[in-house]
């Protein structure tokens, strides 16, 4: 079972390669650079999908003490923080030709920074934790909070990026493109949400097994 | 209420903490001003950022000492026995925390004025308000925060490791509120950030009540 | 614009050594639970089932 979603992620990912390479046309201001969309974008939504993820999952545990609302949680927020260092990663290496610098804090970068420093403190929580319940607690009450704090996140820097600030990078994202990019680019969406959820429910299962193991 | 004034005796009679934390205040102004040099104009740029990396560098320290009686002396299996609503605690907490915080930066305040020739005066009322707001967030955050790192390891390490991100939108909110303000511009026009920090305060405090019973459950 | 495709193939490497190592690490980590999950059954069924083990076993005894 398991091995035929391993499968069809495999396929997802292959699919959304070859649109991103073979099939989406050569863009025309940012030229082949701009494929990288294609690895940013998706890692992006994917992020903001897992940590969704360990909101629901840490309000579930609280009220319910599923040992299995915890273990989601938790495999959630490390899936969603490889793929939010991912996000950062390849906007860093779009950024260099594009804008000819490795960092810039616009305001996608900065909040996803953001966001990348939070769940790397929920896991670090967890890590020092000893006590298996007490983890999760703590873990859960941080993973409410910080999700929270996304909106806050978003909003705050997106204010401090454009306000008396116009902004002078391009903007990358949606907007008026071309239908086979957006074709493209959902492809890859669609196969890096399979990954996602490949990937958690693996993490997930191996927390329990390592919990079994502990018993 | 009883935990407020319980905190607040503790603090008069020991007195430690708040005369650590002036003394501390007075030292980040000499370094912000060795580490800038004697460029003035340079200097009045960065003076709102100062002022609050001043005001959360203290509550770093202040906060983080929130449960610090508790755990040193043992009490902290009476907080978790604690009949009734934990939540309680939380405010008392919070509010001692406030008080604590608002005396300390009334006094880099004054400090800040004094050393880098501020002319507060005018704007002192704009200034209450966004420093009421900004102050409300950290202490949310940072007392539960506190609570949850009390008995973790390297705690001193981590409890700033979790407060920092999650208080960096209050950071961006608060300094450009305050530089507005500084150049004597109205409220009025600085009324998103503004409603961004009501809207932090309200959600931190509301998650605070809201979780802290599954902090201190026993 | 120059195609710049060492920074497209950078970012792609990128992506593909991260997300395999996460997979590998996965896979791993989950081989080596079920093999001692494996051995503890075993050797709890050993020891319930066969109250008088073979002599040429070489399993260690609990």
């Amino acid at each position: 079972m398991r091995r035929l979603f391993g499968g069809v992620t495999l396929v997802g990912l292959l699919t959304g390669l070859v649109m991103g390479f073979g099939i989406a046309p050569r863009e025309a201001t940012q030229g082949n650079v701009q494929r990288i969309m294609y690895l940013h974008v998706p890692s992006v939504w994917v992020a903001y999908l897992a940590f969704g993820v360990v909101l629901v999952a840490s309000i579930a545990y609280l009220v319910r003490r599923a040992e299995s609302a915890d273990r989601l949680a938790h495999a959630s927020a490390e899936v969603g923080v490889l793929f939010t260092g991912l996000t950062i990663a390849t906007g860093s290496i779009w950024g260099k030709p594009t804008w000819g610098t490795w960092w810039t804090w616009d305001a996608r970068l900065t909040s996803v920074s953001i966001l990348f420093v939070m769940y790397l403190g929920y896991l670090l929580l967890r890590g020092m934790i000893d006590d298996r319940e007490r983890g999760a607690r703590f873990a859960a009450v941080l993973g409410i909070v910080a999700a929270f704090n996304i909106p806050l996140v978003h909003f705050s820097v997106y204010w401090w990026r454009t306000l008396h600030q116009p902004p002078s990078l391009m903007k990358p994202g949606p907007g008026t493109m071309p239908g086979i990019i957006v074709a493209a680019l959902l492809a890859n969406f669609a196969a890096f949400t399979l990954l996602y959820v490949y990937f958690v429910t693996r993490r997930a299962r191996l927390l329990r097994l390592e919990a079994e193991a502990e018993a | 209420m009883i935990v407020v004034w319980k905190d607040l005796l503790v603090e008069r009679r020991s007195k430690e903490t708040l005369n650590a934390l002036f003394f501390f205040g007075l030292l980040l102004l000499f370094i912000f001003q060795f580490a800038l040099g004697p460029d003035r104009e340079r200097l009045a740029g960065t003076l709102p950022g100062l002022l609050w990396l001043g005001f959360i560098l203290s509550g770093l320290l202040g906060l983080g000492r929130t449960f610090v009686v508790e755990r040193e002396n043992d009490c902290w299996e009476g907080l978790l026995l604690a009949p009734g609503d934990k939540s309680a605690i939380y405010v008392g907490k919070l509010a001692g925390n406030l008080l604590l915080m608002l005396v300390i930066e009334t006094i880099l305040l004054v400090l800040f004025a004094f050393f880098f020739n501020l002319d507060i005066a005018g704007v002192l009322p704009g200034l209450a308000v966004v420093i009421a707001l900004g102050t409300v967030a950290l202490a949310a955050v940072g007392t539960l925060f506190a609570a949850m790192t009390a008995q973790v390891r390297a705690r001193e390490l981590l409890f700033p490791v979790l407060l920092l991100p999650v208080e960096a939108p209050v950071l961006l909110a608060t300094v450009k509120a305050t530089e507005a303000v500084l150049l004597g511009e109205p409220l009025g026009s600085v009324a998103h950030w503004l409603k961004l920090l009501a809207a932090a305060d309200v959600v931190y405090v509301a998650v605070g009540v809201l979780t802290f019973d599954f902090v201190l459950e026993a | 614009m120059p195609d710049n495709w060492g920074f497209v193939l950078a970012a792609y490497g990128l992506a593909a050594v991260v997300l395999i190592a996460y997979w590998r690490f996965l896979s791993r980590r989950e081989k080596e639970l079920e093999d001692a999950t494996a051995i503890r059954h075993d050797l709890r069924q050993g020891s319930s089932s066969h109250p008088r083990s073979e002599p040429a076993s070489e399993r260690p005894s609990l």
